[in-house]
């Protein structure tokens, strides 16, 4: 009995001492590469407003079109509940106006509140872990310039077991390391440059890298696509099928700053979101070392693997404003593209309005699953941009189920040239996400 | 400041970039016979040509014009599509409220200009996103038809007569 107890106390003391080695802080500043839009030598303000566009501070804190730029209250909706973000504002009671600069760091560097509480990893600092500590404090300078709002935070509605916080420690412990951003001796100054955005800043793993079991994200798969709150992030490693490696560095580039390329389709949904508040901030240097980075993820075809079909035969045998080719198709789809959609988009699919509406080549119009097809119908898409407001409406409130199921199955025929799977099922389930 | 081509004269404009053209043509140039209706490129009613094709002048940023021509309802009938169009639709007696008529004329001036002789599918393919809340579609077809042919089409008609009544 005294050796099993004997045995018990090494184990718990073996698993403290692993728990406190795992969750241990790295403690240093770390160095950040050269970001062209955010210069050591510009004003404190200048490059914090760049880095919190770079990082999209405002994707997850600020609500569209409440007016409130980082109040938080945009909510999470995740497989076990609801995360709803805080107000990162500089108001005292309600924001982080109380915050002194080592808490906003310990926030960002290793997850954990002014309170000592563990964070939510929704909150991506095992990305911002990588920042270094000038350009963390850089950001809090320019979020403590904005107007304070008060605005208390929401309360998480989360399940048990995942409304412990403490958990998140044994969270962090397998999967989180706190660590400065190292660059590559190896590669140029450029991929370095673009590591750092698609990294500690622009978080692009949190929703383009697929998660394991304990929603944290699986490396291995790095960038090969993932689905998120209904909507799917694209594979965009080099892969020339399934990724982006077909793509040309200026239909990448012109893809961040304008959140469409030629032949590849438009951003719609949180895409569109990440280039309307981010990603279009970037200074022309900064594209093309992103640009440059992600040509070099190694290629995967991920789960479920797009092919786009860049001819496909029934578009390319339509005209501007006469469909052809699609004897196949379901009746009801076609009458419902013919009467809401072709005037827009016409059956060729080069779009009429503006080359946003061009629907040739874009992975939604190739995903049999029709996951973002059906959320653009049922939802619509907005990009507001620098000489560019675009808009689709939503049509979730005109069409049942199974129409947008049979229009969403016109569309990845006549544009896909493939046959869509997308059920009456599926479309009631995408419903309840937004 | 913009400069557009507006039924073949040309409009200096200080108007943003992302304003509709539907805006600037009535509030701004002061050419009202395009029309609102839904605002969201789904009733057809604020249709205008941009070098020939019909396109919903809604939803359509101004700043993505560039030197395109832009023909209203104001000037279709100087087309010949247009004016063999406006023609019938006189003669058919097309139009009940009116509302949505122009835009209705112009994606039929449109239709006929690339599809000379229509058929019945053509028609309803090309018409299909305007909208008509008197449901004239019958007299549309008719009227796209008669345009076509230059013959009179025969419709359908009902006698209203109350029985009993002096003819």
């Amino acid at each position: 009995m005294k050796r099993f107890l004997l045995v018990l106390v090494i184990l718990v003391l073996i698993g403290a001492g692993a728990y406190l080695y795992l969750n241990r802080s790295d403690s240093s500043t770390g160095t950040a590469p050269a970001i062209a839009g955010a210069p050591p030598t510009a004003n404190v303000l200048a490059r914090g407003e760049y880095l919190t566009k770079a990082a999209d501070c405002a994707a997850c804190h600020s609500v569209p079109g409440s007016g409130k730029a980082f109040a938080g209250g945009v909510p999470f909706r995740l497989p076990f509940g609801t995360i709803y973000s805080s107000n990162i504002t500089a108001d005292a009671a309600t924001g982080i106006g109380s915050w002194s600069d080592d808490d906003f760091v310990r926030a960002l560097h290793d997850g954990i509140g002014k309170g000592g509480e563990h964070l939510y990893p929704a909150f991506p600092y095992s990305s911002y872990t990588l920042l270094s500590r000038s350009d963390v404090l850089a950001i809090k300078a320019y979020l403590f310039s904005l107007p304070k709002i008060s605005q208390p935070n929401r309360l998480n509605d989360l399940s048990f077991p995942y409304n412990q916080r403490w958990a998140i420690g044994f969270w962090n412990a397998a999967f989180f390391k706190s660590q400065r951003f190292q660059p590559d001796a190896a590669q140029s100054a450029q991929w370095n440059s673009g590591k750092y955005l698609a990294t500690a800043l622009g978080h692009c793993a949190e929703c383009h890298t697929p998660r394991n079991a304990a929603f944290a994200l699986d490396h291995s798969q790095e960038f090969s696509g993932e689905v998120l709150q209904g909507w799917r992030a694209y594979n965009i490693t080099s892969d020339p099928v399934h990724g982006i490696g077909a793509w040309s560095d200026g239909d990448i580039a012109s893809y961040f700053s304008t959140g469409h390329a030629d032949g590849h389709g438009s951003a719609s949904g949180p895409m569109a979101e990440a280039v309307e508040n981010s990603l279009r901030f970037l200074q022309p240097p900064d594209t093309g070392a992103l640009v440059a980075y992600l040509r070099s993820a190694p290629a995967l075809a991920g789960k479920d693997p797009i092919a786009v079909d860049a001819k496909p035969a029934p578009a390319l045998a339509s005209s501007d404003y006469a469909s052809s080719g699609d004897a196949q198709a379901d009746a009801q789809g076609l009458k419902l593209f013919e009467g809401a959609c072709a005037s827009c988009h016409q059956w060729n699919g080069k779009g009429q309005q503006t080359p946003y509406a061009s629907l040739l080549g874009a992975r939604g119009v190739n995903d049999v699953h029709g996951s973002n097809i059906t959320q653009v119908l049922l939802h619509g898409s907005s990009l507001r941009g620098e000489g560019a407001n675009v808009f689709m409406p939503g049509f979730g409130n005109a069409y049942s189920n199974t129409e947008i199921a049979a229009l969403s199955n016109y569309v990845i025929g006549h544009f896909g040239n493939k046959q869509g799977t997308v059920t009456p099922d599926d479309v009631a389930e995408r419903r309840k996400q937004l | 400041m913009l400069s557009l081509s507006v039924n073949g004269q040309s409009y200096p404009v200080d108007v943003p970039d992302d304003m509709p053209l539907l805006w600037v043509l009535r509030d701004v140039i002061g050419l009202t016979g395009t029309k609102f209706g839904c605002g969201m490129a789904q009733c057809g009613a604020c249709t205008v040509h941009l070098d020939g094709q019909a396109v919903r002048s809604c939803v359509l940023p101004v700043g993505a014009i560039g030197s395109r021509a832009i023909t209203t309802i104001e000037a279709v009938g100087n087309t010949p599509s247009g004016q063999k169009i406006q023609q019938a639709w006189l003669e058919v007696d097309v139009v009940q409220c009116g509302y949505c008529q122009s835009g209705q004329i112009m994606t039929a001036a449109a239709l006929l200009a690339h599809t000379p002789n229509p058929t019945d599918q053509d028609i309803d393919t090309a018409m299909a996103g305007n909208l008509c809340r008197c449901a004239t579609y019958v007299r549309i077809r008719a009227a796209i038809k008669q345009a076509a042919t230059g013959k009179a089409e025969v419709l359908q008609t009902i006698d209203s007569t109350p029985e009993g009544a002096a003819s």
